[in-house]
């Protein structure tokens, strides 16, 4: 069912630590140990590189793309300390903005939904979150909150911008709520809301047994429910909800696995988890309607071991 | 710049030494690990061969020195408790020659003299200091007393007769031929002076490291105060040493304190805010650290290490990083200042025991001999192309040195200042340069202190004839700091946020993070061990997976390691178990860019975690070791070779994983939505569906086609008799548990589908607001940015004032703003039928109440059009909205009132006072107006037009030429 669109020979160096595609699914960005951030475009199966963007002074652990309304626009955060803002103008990519602003290695980037402006979420190994936000006239404003993880934050992911449950009338609807979700090296999985142009705690999530390694917002398809993944060093992924009335978040474990797991990813609708680990395999997870949360697929991810015949997994 | 850091190039531990001391022959050759039970020999050409010789002593060996000169390199000293011993390391075996006995109590210290093989100083805590002939080890052939006890021992490296002692927090500089009374004595720290160093190239210069956390730098015999100072924050120095190329000094940390803070540290003379380099690695401190060269003619040197941790690290300083000491940078100099260089000069490598005097007056010479005009022209340039450009907050817009000219902006807060440095010809020998300001927002008494600390600053530096422009500079930035200081503390009203000064905030972290920016310490110790494979929902229905090649396993224990750091003591074990010197632990992360060649030649990083799979022993069932002990041997042999030709990358795939979604993008394309012909409407979607197999869909299709046409045939004239359709179990509810069950299957597509085709308009034809009779509705202010008011008008005596409320947000035209003037409707007639209202309520068949709900389906499902590129169905839906989003946008209009000065958005403040009044007929104004958006008067848009016929001026006389400040307004 699933099935290989184009595979791509990035000729990195070293180790890829994160490949995302673009809004359209256009452009894939690629990231790694050798310090370097690679664009191709792969559209119609093509790879073709657009260009090898050289900036960090050490790996480069995270990418996020901007929504398109801001250009093409791409963030990556590294062990060097520094997120850096990159912008393709007239077909050539260059740094738009430089924040050096965290004393250890920033491990996540995240844009916000694009109805709140061109805002990029910071992780940090420092134990901070630094919101930037773009000002629109080329400066960047910069907001962080201190000690959000008190030995490291390792990840970060935005809440999907929807109103909070939707009034009737133009007049009255509140604003948006921003809220980020971020994961740390305290075992916890925290909430943060902004009020009145500052980032509070909403909420603490207590439930894993080593570092969060990522976190997840599922996307909304307009329901007043919050579904949050998070993945842990404990082996298991644990699915957060709230059902948007109340304060409370229940949990539900999907599974331990055998290794570590670095990486939550959900489907465009929110249907499908992409779960993946130190192990080098990727499983996908649907709740039935039942709310059990079975594996739907297992791929293998023996790089170059899949042969032509392998190409449908399911 | 962040600090450059790197690992070693070579690990060993020898647990068993417990060596408490070491030193390096001169040839480079042998180490000695000197510890209470034995004295150990390391071979460092191959660290394999490591020779012990036992030794009973129940005390500790505090030091050992190689003797320096070349044709002696076998002989070496070491000092434990009381007395010397020398041996002579030979063959494989270190011979006994004789033990020097004086010192009543524990040496501190011992330092071969660098230009007699046979004289040896040492010095002890009993007050005395001795020269002594290792030929003639009876007694000592000098002795110098003082009243504390020393510490160091230290031979200039290029003068004969002269060696330098350290008590406490002094130094005192003797030569052994003027008997106990040294040449001079220095005051130079406050506390405990730990490490003493001569400079390898200059005969007058020496460097101390103290307990106070500093490093100072002096010229002895200028010693009034010391020619340099690096502070090292709250750690204090253990040892400073010159380094044996170009000009830079490397320090290391109190064996005493665990502090977690062991790294050494790489300083260039030429700036002591910040190293250049750092050597990360070792889990102890370090206890001493010596030079060495490989082979003669080899360019790298290498710093040999010896930690508490019982580990000795090789660390390469190649070229690069010499470069950074000012190594090989051929700059001729030809300032006529010794100090000037002294410090900024580099210079070729020497060997240690020649003296590079005659060097210094050869240059003088011939820079006396020059043209007098080339060379201060030469002089500039070079100050010039020396100073450091990174001095906070300055920022040096241009230098000529031709028409002697500097231009140099400076920004503190949000006062900036442009200064003009022009440089008289006799600069810098007695004549200063001169300042001007030539753009600056500072008051006249600010400028006049600031220009008065520059003419100090640079008068005190050219009397001496030196350069001035860099300390003028940060004294510059210092000043206007300070002087702007209080007025950054008080919260400024115009700046809600200080981020517009972006630049202050980072003067404020640059000094707190002059340390931090070394990486690998203990800030670092958390971050997580990288992904090396995953899989990513992108766009719609992608599935990005990333990986390593399947035949690269993970070659240690069967869990992943949390951290990064965890990796590195990976690393270590394994490095041990191949002797040949190894890669450095991540050398990719250092900064600048190692040269191509090193990075084919350490293929290391985060990988070395993982290793090949041999292909012949496939099997799992084999234990770790087996599958781990292969490997290293081969890696040994070709490890250049084995990494190239197998890649450590696997390929990036992009997976169409739209087939697990619940919605189609086949689907999307060929919906049809018009609202106007249901019925074929859904029979084309049916279609659709079944197409791509959802025979769910089709039903669904056939069904709401049904409810639909009943919806139309609702809208009988018997409204009130029977009631709606839509409210029998066949209308809303029917269609309210389709929309529930495709939300929990998260089909999105069809549940937007299903809120279109059932939305019926009228639901927005009349706002439920009370708004007063023919109001301008002037939304509110968005609140959730923040806002700038510029209150432009401030006469309030001369007509009324706008205030435009401009937005912080990037956005539309200006347009967009009188599109929002909207005229509203009368307020729907009092003693509406409610029964009616409710009537229509009821017969909608998507309750009304839940329309933002449905909004939020609909948007939802355009987005995902939108990633699609199906740009026209993606308008399509967004038409559906109930509540469209509002234009943003940039620029709003209060009034403030001319009679309460309340601010008011509409013509009648609260007091209901007409708020405009015209400026030229002094009444209020109730019909067309127009008003200068510079100075905020105006009035009716006739008397205005007159009066700027002929007038280009304000008609209140507030001075604003408003004709030409609005064009668009005014003009036409």
């Amino acid at each position: 069912m699933v099935s290989v669109l184009n595979t791509i020979d990035t000729a990195h160096e070293d180790m890829v630590h994160d490949a995302q595609l673009d809004y359209y699914g256009t452009k894939l960005a690629t990231c790694s140990s050798d310090r370097s951030i690679k664009v191709f475009d792969v559209r119609n199966g093509q790879q073709t590189l657009i260009s090898d963007l050289t900036g960090h002074e050490g790996p480069v652990w995270q990418l996020a793309w901007a929504h398109p309304m801001f250009g093409s626009t791409l963030a990556s955060c590294g062990y060097d300390r520094k997120v850096i803002i990159w912008k393709e103008t007239n077909g050539t990519w260059a740094k738009l903005y430089e924040y050096s602003n965290h004393d250890s290695s920033v491990n996540s980037v995240a844009f916000a939904p694009h109805e709140f402006g061109l805002l990029l979420a910071c992780g940090s190994s420092d134990g901070t979150i630094s919101i930037l936000s773009s000002t629109g006239d080329g400066t960047w404003d910069s907001k962080k909150i201190n000690n959000a993880h008190s030995i490291g934050c390792n990840a970060v992911s935005w809440a999907p911008a929807v109103t909070p449950n939707a009034l009737f009338d133009t007049g009255n609807r509140p604003p948006t709520v921003k809220r980020i979700v971020s994961g740390g090296c305290d075992n916890l999985v925290k909430i943060w809301r902004e009020e009145d142009g500052q980032w509070i705690e909403e909420q603490k999530l207590e439930g894993h047994s080593d570092w969060v390694r990522d976190v997840a917002w599922a996307p909304s398809i307009g329901l007043p429910k919050s579904i949050i993944a998070t993945c842990s060093q404990d082996c298991r992924v644990i699915i957060w909800t709230n059902d948007g009335t109340s304060n409370t978040w229940s949990s539900k474990v999907l599974q331990k696995f055998n290794d570590v797991v670095w990486h939550v990813s959900w489907s465009i609708t929110g249907n499908i988890l992409a779960v993946s680990g130190g192990d080098n395999k990727v499983s996908l997870w649907k709740e039935s309607t039942e709310g059990q949360w079975v594996c739907i697929s297992d791929v293998n991810k023996g790089q170059g071991q899949i042969s032509e015949g392998q190409r449908t997994l399911q | 710049m962040a600090v450059q850091w790197s690992t070693e190039q070579f690990f060993a531990e020898y647990k068993d030494l417990q060596a408490s001391a070491m030193g390096v022959d001169c040839v480079g050759q042998w180490a000695l690990l000197a510890g209470r039970k034995a004295l150990a020999l390391v071979n460092l050409n191959n660290t394999d061969n490591v020779i012990k010789v036992a030794r009973k002593s129940k005390w500790e060996i505090s030091c050992v020195q190689w003797n320096p000169h070349a044709s002696h390199a076998p002989i070496f000293v070491t000092a434990s408790n009381q007395r010397l011993d020398v041996y002579t390391w030979r063959d494989g075996t270190a011979e006994h020659k004789c033990n020097l006995k004086a010192h009543s109590r524990t040496v501190s210290d011992v330092d071969w003299s660098p230009f007699d093989v046979n004289i040896v100083a040492s010095c002890s805590v009993d007050t005395f200091s001795y020269l002594w002939d290792i030929r003639e080890p009876k007694k000592p052939i000098a002795s110098f007393q003082t009243v504390a006890g020393a510490y160091q021992v230290k031979w200039n490296k290029v003068t004969n007769n002269q060696f330098a002692t350290t008590h406490e927090g002094d130094l005192r500089i003797w030569d052994p031929r003027k008997g106990n009374m040294p040449l001079t004595y220095i005051a130079a720290h406050l506390s405990k002076i730990h490490g003493l160093d001569w400079s390898p190239s200059s005969q007058d210069h020496l460097v101390t490291a103290s307990q106070d956390c500093s490093v100072r730098i002096w010229n002895w015999k200028n010693h009034q105060r010391s020619e340099g100072m690096i502070s090292l924050k709250d750690v204090p120095v253990w040892r400073a040493r010159y380094t044996p190329f170009g000009e830079g000094l490397v320090t290391g940390v109190v064996p005493q304190l665990r502090r977690g803070e062991n790294s050494l540290y790489l300083w260039s003379l030429e700036n002591h805010n910040q190293p250049v380099h750092a050597f990360m690695g070792h889990k102890d401190v370090v206890l001493d650290f010596q030079w060495r060269k490989q082979s003669p003619d080899e360019v790298d040197y290498q710093l040999v290490t010896w930690s508490r941790d019982q580990s000795l690290r090789i660390w390469r300083i190649d070229s690069a990083l010499q470069k950074l000491c000012g190594h090989h940078v051929a700059v001729a100099d030809n300032d006529t200042s010794t100090q000037q260089t002294s410090l900024l000069t580099s210079r070729l490598p020497e060997d240690l025991s020649k003296s590079n005097t005659s060097l210094i007056e050869e240059q003088m010479a011939t820079s006396f001999n020059t043209n007098m005009g080339t060379q201060q022209l030469q002089s500039l340039i070079n100050e010039f192309s020396l100073i450091n450009s990174n001095i906070p907050n300055v920022t040096i817009e241009g230098m000529d040195a031709v028409y002697r000219k500097c231009l140099v902006k400076a920004v503190s807060g949000k006062r900036s200042v442009i200064l003009n440095l022009t440089f008289p010809a006799g600069y810098p020998n007695g004549e200063a340069p001169v300042f001007q300001f030539s753009e600056t927002s500072l008051d006249p008494s600010m400028e006049k202190k600031i220009l008065k600390v520059l003419k100090d600053t640079s008068l005190k530096h050219v009397q001496r004839n030196m350069v001035c422009l860099e300390p003028c500079l940060r004294n510059l930035i210092s000043s206007l700091d300070s002087l702007t200081l209080e007025e950054r503390r008080t919260p400024d009203s115009e700046v809600p946020f200080d981020l517009t000064s972006t630049t202050a905030v980072q003067a404020k972290s640059f000094n707190s993070k002059r340390f931090r920016t070394s990486y690998g310490n203990f800030q670092d110790s958390n971050i997580p061990f990288p992904r090396t494979s995953g899989a990513s929902f992108c766009s719609a229905g992608y599935l990005v997976v990333y990986g390593r090649p399947a035949d690269l396993k993970k070659s240690s224990a069967d869990v992943t390691p949390k951290a990064l750091s965890d990796m590195v003591v990976y690393n270590q074990v394994h490095r041990m178990k191949a002797p040949q010197p190894q890669t450095p632990y991540v050398a990719m992360f250092s900064c600048s860019p190692p040269p191509a060649t090193q990075m084919m030649e350490y293929p290391c990083t985060i990988s070395n975690f993982y290793t090949y799979k041999e292909k012949r022993q496939r099997t799992r069932s084999r234990s770790k070791h087996i599958k781990d002990v292969p490997d290293i041997p081969r890696r040994e042999s070709n490890n250049v070779k084995s990494t190239k030709s197998k890649p450590k990358v696997g390929f990036v795939r992009v997976y169409d994983a739209s087939n697990l979604l619940p919605i189609h993008r086949q689907l999307a394309e060929k919906y049809i939505l018009d609202v106007n012909d249901v019925s074929n409407m859904c029979s084309a979607n049916a279609n659709a569906a079944s197409a791509v197999g959802r025979k769910d869909l089709v039903q669904l299709w056939s069904l709401a086609a049904a409810m639909y046409v009943k919806t139309n045939d609702s809208h009988s004239r018997e409204m009130f008799l029977e009631s709606p359709w839509a409210l029998c179990s066949l209308g809303r509810p029917l269609l309210e548990s389709l929309l529930d069950h495709y939300c929990k299957i998260q089909d999105i597509q069809t549940v937007a589908m299903l809120c279109c085709m059932f939305w019926t308009r009228e639901t927005i034809a009349k706002p439920k607001r009370s708004i007063s009779k023919t109001s301008m509705d002037y939304s509110p202010a968005n609140t959730d940015v923040g806002i700038n008011y510029m209150y432009l008008g401030s006469s309030a005596d001369s007509g009324w004032n706008i205030l435009p409320m401009v937005k912080g947000r990037r956005s539309n035209s200006w347009s967009d703003s009188y599109d929002d003037f909207r005229i509203f409707e009368e307020e729907i007639e009092q003693g509406v039928d409610q029964e009616q209202l409710q009537y229509e309520k009821d017969s909608k068949m998507l309750n009304p109440d839940k329309a933002g709900l449905y909004d939020q389906y609909k948007i939802a499902y355009a987005n995902i059009l939108y990633k699609w590129g199906l740009i026209n169905q993606s308008a399509l839906i967004m038409k559906f909205i109930s509540f469209p989003v509002q234009p943003e946008r940039n620029c709003d209009f209060l009034i403030k009132c001319s009679s309460c000065n309340q601010t008011t958005e509409t013509p009648q403040c609260t007091n209901n006072h007409i708020a405009l009044k015209c400026s030229i007929c002094r009444t209020g104004v109730r019909g067309a107006s127009n008003f200068c958006l510079a100075c905020g008067h105006g009035g009716h848009t006739k008397h205005i037009l007159d009066w700027f016929e002929k007038e280009t001026e304000c008609p209140t006389g507030c001075g604003c030429n408003c004709l030409s400040k609005n064009p668009m307004i005014f003009g036409w």
